[in-house]
């Protein structure tokens, strides 16, 4: 039996998965791909979240918002990604690295 | 749904451990796709097929390209790390003569691990830790969170089409019951939505772009300005 639990933990690791490699990546690129996972690991909870309140008896606009909701952080995760490569693109053509130490100016 | 939640699982966690662990950054990518497709097929397994293929076609389809594309473009093969292999993005080594005998016999000596990762113990307590407190607060949950509530049979709509009688039945998860949400539910979310990826687009345009002629401050502006480009 399919349990929202266990849906939940999965969305949990995905996302935990993707805070590890957002930390220990040092390539700008692949934080950026890290933090599409953790994003991923969000709509499956909101997914999970839908189903259970269709389950519930709610009506159409309350048991699909969480896929709505779904559809908008897909959209905001394009975009943020569109924006992100191309800051990363420009980072690159001035230092000659994605590393994302190279960007430290605003330190101290 | 049982079985096709155990296996897009499995496939998922897979791909999140290649995404994690692999040296290359084309390899990762092919995680990350794998991790994608496996979620796709959790969505499919909770009644949402319309989430599903939206998953596969802007994930899968257009962000895992843009990441390839940028991928080639910043091509950071000639970094090197301690043990004297290419950095994260590297596919193959670079032809150095000096550095050939040392590789090669770097070679010969097998090693399974020189393409994968090493933990890093810090961000794996922080994400260990962050694990453990989801965890405990999904455990917490209400025992109306034990099961899935059956589906309903379908919503009303009153979706007027013409030469269909009005008060269809839509089921959950179904195209049209996800469509009357957005359209019916939150339009104004869905503009501003349009709102947001325009702007996207414009101001990814205007980071990457080589030359601005004429605008101080923009990229190579100072290269512009000793004369050097014939882009005046």
């Amino acid at each position: 039996m399919l349990e929202p639990k266990t849906v939940l933990f999965l969305a949990a690791l995905l996302f935990s998965a993707g805070l590890y490699g957002v930390l220990s990546r040092r390539n700008m690129i692949l934080m950026l791909m890290c933090l599409e996972l953790m994003l991923n690991a969000v709509n499956i909870a909101l997914v999970t979240y839908s189903r259970h309140w269709a389950g519930r008896g709610a009506d159409v606009f309350s048991s699909h918002s969480g896929q709505f909701f779904t559809l908008m952080v897909m959209a905001v995760a394009a975009a943020e990604v569109g924006i992100g490569l191309a800051i990363i693109v420009a980072i690159f053509r001035r230092k000659h690295t994605a590393d994302a130490d190279s960007a430290a100016e605003l330190r101290n | 749904m049982e079985v096709l939640f155990l296996i897009s699982a499995l496939v998922c966690v897979l791909g999140t451990l290649i995404l994690l662990t692999q040296r290359n950054a084309v390899y990762a990518l092919l995680g990350l796709l794998i991790a994608f497709f496996g979620s796709a097929g959790v969505f499919r397994a909770l009644d949402a097929p319309f989430i599903a293929v939206a998953q596969i076609l802007i994930y899968a389809g257009a962000l895992a390209v843009m990441f390839l594309f940028v991928l080639m473009f910043t091509d950071t093969r000639t970094q090197l790390d301690a043990l004297g292999v290419p950095g994260a993005v590297g596919a193959r080594p670079v032809y150095k003569p000096g550095q050939e005998r040392k590789q090669g016999e770097a070679a010969l000596k097998f090693n399974p691990l020189e393409h994968i990762l090493l933990p890093q113990p810090l961000a794996a307590v922080v994400a260990v830790a962050f694990l453990l407190c989801v965890s405990f607060a999904i455990y917490k949950l209400p025992p109306s969170f034990n099961e899935f509530g059956p589906l309903p049979a379908g919503y009303d709509s009153l979706v007027f089409t013409p030469g269909v009688e009005q008060g269809r039945n839509l089921p959950y998860g179904s195209t049209e019951a996800v469509s009357k949400t957005i359209f019916e539910g939150f339009p104004l979310a869905f503009e501003i939505v349009s709102l947001l990826i325009f702007a996207a687009i414009l101001g990814a345009v205007l980071l990457a772009r080589r030359h601005l002629a004429g605008i101080p401050g923009s990229q190579d502006a100072g290269r512009e300005a000793t004369g050097t480009d014939e882009a005046h």
